[in-house]
């Protein structure tokens, strides 16, 4: 509501003053009497596990199961549902805020702090390395049928994943039953199976097991084949070893078949090669990726090629590689019921994801080259209206505000939830002006009207700027674009009695 | 043919002289050799004419396999039980919330660290009718073979693991015909499925969670190209669906962490 009225002239600074600490006062009033409210109803307790089946809760007594126990205590403060790291010794991982008696009853080990089974290092996986506990690298290893190498000075992911790089590939020949065999496989293999359980095996740096040279049993074949981890389609020998990236040009290419090539020396590099035919050098950055080819898209060998995983025409027209995302705002003219969302390419499909309603989450979008990237985060608008200094307001790293006709107004109006409780109407009661005009009359040029609300069409229009910015206030759309039943304001005029 | 010539033309019929004998039975040699040829070169010959060899766990395998698919496709769109409780209902269907807290600005309480043993207690128990009933049928099958079958009580145990689900039927059997006698202690089934790698994730994810009030999706995309995440804001809660693209398979659970209330939240505070 505004009001006009005539009379004595005021400080403005002081009037908003005043109004703010109103404003505010109402609304923390309310929330006091809320509180109090609720607390004269029922306090809270934490329910070891409630009637709706949820564990360490903190809710009125009435919602605890009673079969459970339950205390008039915050959880974090009992035993049983002080929350701490619970380490799953079959699987060898460790989660964490879980309650003492969760983990216990699934079988976990609990403790307050994480134990030293959680301690992470670096687990070789063959040309391969995962940074998980050592009881996760023994299973992810019996997965795999490898033996465990497990590197506990390892300290951090990168380190571990760049240690893996750089292993020597190459064939690893050994003797079976009277044949002459070999594998694909690291240096570092080669030699821990030699020791283990193969003899005499010798290892051929940069070597394919299908070369001639080695004399092995392996030969090459015109099947392919995806490989874990790896972007690219590769031809498979007939032991069953990868060979080079599918390059349908070097199907009897002897030298191919020999030696050990770089991404870079072969068919398409630095391209997507989608859906080609004869080359399988794939590039998951580009967005292609090794996968069964369909029926009426067969390369000209084998069964596999580089699937598109880019997104086309989107709903904004634009097209965008796997793993981008970008930020779509349903809203018009900071309309009620307006929220953010967050789109992604996944896998040639366009996903969107929600970002908070009552727009409490903004979306945020930003580009690493050409790569769009989107991200919901939290809309701090909550202590604007105390901000007296423009500086104050639009400081960026501590809130999302800006500078509206001398006041300091969330730059992203909230949403309210005007149709229940008293907060909006504490909210929107905020914008309330009382602004007096003095009249002055004259006998030349008779009645002249001063003050700050003189001109009552600007004054009026920046009262509403200032109304509608501070939620889902005063004159609004829905976000469909239909007006509000009422006007959103009232405008009273009277006279000021001194 | 020059032997048939020769002998039309000094008027003998063939079966009449010893000639014509010998030629006969060099025929019939060269036909018994080109025979012999023919099933060693082609193996697939002997093998049609060779008895039908019976293998119980595949036998078993195709008894159990859809069940089994069915039965973990319930469980999953559920958040890996079958009838959760602390569940939200969302498109009729109650997901199970595995990260939760009641009230704003808190991030959830994890309500399933181990999600996986979860789901692997619940397929035993939803299989083991079945299991019971493909044992039964395991026993009638070596019955109809005319073997005479001692089996013991059936017992199960179901382990999700990378890239299948295993069932062991632990089924002490005795089986005998003539003489022959042979003992089963235990059958495993494997069956191909990507949901361990789903489980893994959603592990991660309740981490996320529970650590920050919510998880990044596009992470997840740059470790596994075949994974795809969809995450649904639904009455203040979130409904994940964590899939595998090449499989179809897929896990849904809900988690309610970090929820901010409308507005100050001073007022109505749930």
């Amino acid at each position: 509501m505004l009001h006009k009225m005539g009379g004595v002239k005021k400080s403005k600074e002081m009037k908003r003053k005043v109004h703010l600490i109103l404003g505010i006062g109402i609304i923390f009033l309310f929330g006091i009497l809320a509180s109090c409210f609720a607390e004269a109803q029922e306090l809270t307790v934490c329910c070891e596990k409630t009637t709706s089946g949820f564990w360490c809760q903190n809710v009125p007594s009435s919602e605890c199961d009673k079969n459970f126990r339950e205390a008039p205590t915050s959880c974090e403060a009992t035993s049983y549902c002080k929350q701490g790291v619970c380490y799953d010794s079959n699987e060898g991982i460790c989660a964490e805020k879980t309650p003492q008696v969760v983990c216990n009853n699934n079988g976990g080990l609990w403790a307050e702090k994480a134990p030293a089974q959680c301690e992470l290092g670096c687990c070789v996986l063959g040309d391969q390395a995962a940074f998980v506990t050592l009881v996760r690298c023994k299973k992810l290893s019996a997965f795999l049928g490898l033996k465990t190498n497990f590197k506990q000075q390892i300290k951090n992911e990168l380190s571990c994943i760049m240690s893996v790089r750089s292993q020597e590939k190459g064939a690893c020949v050994y003797d079976f039953e009277f044949e002459r065999l070999c594998k694909l496989t690291t240096r570092e293999e080669c030699e821990r199976a030699t020791n283990k359980s193969l003899k005499d095996a010798q290892f051929f740096p940069g070597k394919l097991c299908s070369a001639e040279e080695l004399g092995t049993k392996c030969g090459p074949t015109r099947q392919t084949t995806c490989i874990p981890g790896r972007d690219e389609v590769y031809f498979v020998d007939s032991c069953g070893n990868p060979a080079n990236i599918y390059d349908a040009s070097k199907l009897t290419d002897k030298e191919y078949w020999t030696n050990i090539k770089d991404k870079t020396e072969v068919c398409g590099a630095a391209k997507s090669n989608v859906n080609s035919k004869t080359c399988g050098n794939c590039n998951y950055l580009l967005g292609s990726y090794c996968r069964a080819a369909e029926k009426n898209n067969m390369p000209s060998y084998g069964e596999y090629v580089c699937a598109d995983l880019n997104c086309y025409n989107t709903r904004n027209g634009k097209n965008y590689r796997h793993g981008e995302s970008w930020c779509v705002f349903n809203d018009k003219e900071n309309s009620v019921g307006a929220r953010y969302y967050k789109h992604i390419c996944i896998n040639g499909e366009e996903v969107l994801e929600q970002c908070a309603d009552f727009k409490q989450h903004v979306c945020e979008e930003s580009k690493i080259g050409d790569f769009s990237q989107a991200a919901c985060i939290v809309n701090r608008w909550q202590d604007c209206i105390f901000q007296n200094r423009t500086e104050d307001c639009e400081n960026s790293d501590k809130r999302d505000c800006k500078w509206l006709n001398g006041k300091c107004v969330p730059k992203i109006a909230p949403g309210l939830n005007f149709w229940g409780g008293q907060e909006a109407t504490a909210v929107c009661n905020q914008a309330n002006k009382v602004c007096k005009i003095t009249k002055e009359k004259s006998l030349i040029s008779g009645t002249k009207e001063s003050g700050p609300c003189a001109d009552i069409k600007s004054w009026l229009k920046a009262q509403l700027d200032y109304c509608s910015s501070l939620g889902d206030c005063g004159v609004k759309i829905n976000w469909i674009g239909n007006p509000g039943t009422s006007k959103g304001y009232t405008l009273k005029e009277g006279k000021w009695k001194s | 043919m020059i032997e048939k010539n020769k002998m039309m033309k000094e008027g003998n019929s063939p079966m009449g002289s010893k000639k014509g004998q010998v030629a006969i039975f060099v025929i019939i040699a060269l036909a018994i050799v080109c025979i012999i040829l023919l099933v060693l070169l082609y193996p697939r010959i002997k093998i049609s004419v060779a008895p039908e060899i019976f293998n119980p766990e595949e036998f078993l395998r195709s008894c159990i396999e859809g069940e089994v698919k069915e039965r973990i496709n319930i469980l999953a769109s559920h958040g890996g039980y079958e009838n959760p409780t602390g569940y939200i209902i969302y498109k009729g269907e109650k997901i199970k919330y595995l990260c939760y807290i009641k009230g704003y600005y808190k991030t959830c309480v994890v309500q399933e660290p181990m999600i996986k043993s979860v789901m692997e207690r619940e397929l035993e128990r939803a299989l083991k009718t079945r299991i019971n009933t493909c044992a039964a049928n395991l026993k009638s099958e070596y019955e109809r073979r005319g073997f005479s079958v001692n089996m013991g009580a059936v017992n199960s145990d179901v382990e999700i693991a990378m890239d299948k689900i295993k069932v062991n039927f632990v089924v002490p059997m005795k089986i005998s015909k003539g003489e022959t006698t042979k003992t089963f202690e235990k059958f495993s089934v494997e069956i191909k499925s990507k949901m361990y790698d789903l489980l893994m994730i959603t592990t991660s994810i309740i981490d996320f969670e529970s650590t920050y009030g919510d998880s990044e999706i596009t992470l997840y995309l740059q470790y596994y190209p075949n994974l795809k995440i969809e995450k649904v804001l639904y009455d203040g809660s979130r409904i994940y669906n964590v899939s595998d693209v090449t499989t179809g398979e897929s896990f849904v659970f809900a988690s309610r962490s970090l929820v901010w209330p409308p507005g100050y939240g001073v007022v109505d505070v749930a």
